[in-house]
């Protein structure tokens, strides 16, 4: 039963995985027809010493550190609120959970039409607060921080979701002994529903981590790595080096890289689960 | 018990929760609301909550000359095949790999996963390439395939993951009453799967739906998706902003309502079974 499923999966899998090998080795022309060159280890060489590409995953780490960081930090936040909620708390997530069905070109969208310097909401609140007047999307810096808090936007539900079902396992009736013996919340925090949850806030680690180099939709959207490439992080440059500047086979070569950290995320998903599964 | 779970000052916690409430969404109301507005109300200086509600951005979507009909017929078409295959598919292969015992089975999961984790920009890249040999740049074949690459990994995994929960002695119990194993799958395992398979459903086709990337690249003038009709009018210069938000609601509208339904499954579906 499983054959046509993986044979299918291998088809549309392992061939662009081997081609994607061989085109890091060759210069591919798309003018006039395609074309192969073997360049050796030109493109290799290329990506280790070019400083844009060095630049780009300076900021993709930056943009990384940032997105991640807080959606995890208010993520967890916004699962213990809706926890200890008594009632109401089944609408409340699910009014929560609506940014993360929605597509990222429509976040990237909201994005502009809230940040829009003449007539957008967010803008115009900026600008009679007195926080904020340039051109949100247009300068360095608040482009990136904007860019950053759109991505926190649609994917902090995801983790407050995936913590929230953590915490259902927290033991009650130690949390009750605690509170018998007068420990105030922030040692329950501290000391009993953190260490319960860490494995699912690992799992949410993983999960957002692997998403976070996945898309780039938000930012092809709405700066498209600008201005002055403040926000190319390494899935646009690599896209502009495709098919803007149509050189496939360098473009290859920053791929690989790409899936080499997508990879190490992958086992260490892998990883985590044998461990739950051999502990539970 | 209640006690336990009561934390901080209530002022504060309701404060906190309130403002998490409003930057969730504040954007989709706004962009519902100002896709009823004319469009000198949105593009006006100062933000209007009061108005007399119009559908003309609606009604011009759907009978201007650049309608947004074969969009909206291309993203259904494509996401729904996309997705019927890679459940059926995933369905088959999950069964067999919740229940197969063989050595090498965590290499075949890993590399499962990692297909399903692979950076998007990374894969667009040799599938433009092959897609040029085999002539599949704007087809509809090109896109169903493109999602499959990413739809069944989480399929097959996913409804692993669901298998995994079902107790074997059900089918067991099938086999002793004088079913063979095709019968008690369909006539046992089957019905029971029904919430794992319509998560696994309704996940790939939101994800297909939502793509932007694959469909920038591989699509051309006859299958265009309904993300890239949004690109487009966002890439023009004098950008309508009412046709733009009204797409926006049609995009956005369906998925948040398909997701809500299967909220009960939904933390094992994005986590890819870890988390039940």
């Amino acid at each position: 039963m499983m054959s046509p499923a993986l044979f299918l999966l291998a088809l549309i899998t392992l061939v662009p995985f081997f081609s994607i090998i061989w085109m890091s080795f060759n210069d591919v022309s798309l003018m006039g027809g395609l074309a192969f060159e073997f360049s050796g280890l030109d493109n290799w060489q290329r990506v280790f010493t070019d400083p844009d590409i060095r630049s780009s995953w300076l900021i993709s780490l930056i943009y990384f550190l940032a997105t991640v960081g807080l959606e995890m930090a208010i993520g967890t936040v916004m699962a213990l609120l809706v926890y200890s909620l008594t009632r109401g708390s089944n609408i409340i997530i699910s009014l929560l959970l609506i940014p993360m069905f929605i597509a990222p070109v429509i976040v990237g969208l909201l994005g502009r039409f809230m940040l829009d310097p003449s007539h957008g909401l967010y803008a115009w609140l900026l600008n009679e607060s007195g926080l904020f007047d340039g051109n949100i999307l247009g300068s360095v810096g608040s482009a990136m921080v904007a860019v950053i808090l759109m991505d926190v936007w649609e994917w902090t539900p995801l983790v407050a979701l995936i913590v929230l079902a953590g915490l259902a396992s927290v033991p009650e009736d130690t949390l009750e002994a605690a509170e018998m013996d007068g420990a105030k919340y922030g040692q329950k925090l501290l000391y009993i529903i953190l260490p319960s949850i860490s494995n699912i806030l690992l799992v949410a680690l993983l999960i957002r981590a692997m998403d976070a180099i996945r898309f780039f939709a938000i930012i092809f959207i709405t700066t498209n790595g600008g201005p002055a490439d403040s926000t190319k992080i390494i899935p646009i440059r690599l896209y502009d080096i495709a098919f803007r500047f149509f050189d496939l086979g360098y473009a290859a070569a920053v791929g690989i890289t790409m899936l080499v950290f997508s990879i190490m995320v992958a086992t260490a998903f892998t990883k985590l689960l044998k461990r739950q599964e051999t502990s539970s | 018990m209640k006690t336990s779970k009561r934390w901080l000052p209530l002022t504060f916690k309701i404060a906190l929760l309130t403002f998490l409430l409003l930057w969730t969404l504040i954007p989709i109301t706004w962009m519902v609301l100002s896709s009823f507005k004319p469009n000198d109300i949105i593009t006006a200086g100062t933000p209007r909550v009061f108005f007399t509600p119009t559908l003309e951005h609606y009604t011009s979507l759907f009978s201007s000359g650049n309608s947004l009909w074969p969009y909206l017929l291309n993203s259904l078409f494509i996401a729904g095949v996309s997705t019927l295959i890679a459940v059926v598919l995933g369905c088959m292969a999950g069964f067999g790999l919740s229940r197969i015992r063989i050595k090498g089975k965590q290499h075949l999961a890993f590399w499962i996963i990692s297909t399903r984790m692979a950076p998007i920009a990374a894969v667009i890249v040799p599938l433009y390439l092959l897609f040029r040999y085999l002539y599949l740049l704007d087809t509809h074949a090109g896109l169903i395939v493109a999602y499959l690459s990413f739809n069944l990994p989480f399929a097959i995994w996913l409804m692993t993951a669901f298998f995994d929960d079902l107790p074997l002695d059900l089918e067991e119990a099938a086999m002793i009453d004088g079913a063979t194993k095709l019968q008690a799958f369909r006539y046992v395992v089957l019905p029971l799967m029904t919430p794992g398979l319509v998560t696994t459903a309704i996940l790939c086709f939101i994800f297909a739906w939502n793509d932007y990337a694959f469909a920038q690249t591989f699509s051309g003038p006859s299958t265009q998706t309904i993300p890239i009709a949004a690109a487009q009018l966002l890439t023009q210069t004098g950008i309508d902003w009412g046709k733009l938000l009204a797409i926006g609601t049609i995009v956005v509208c369906p998925m948040a309502i398909a997701g809500l339904l299967v909220k009960r499954w939904l933390v094992q579906g994005l986590t890819l079974g870890a988390v039940k």
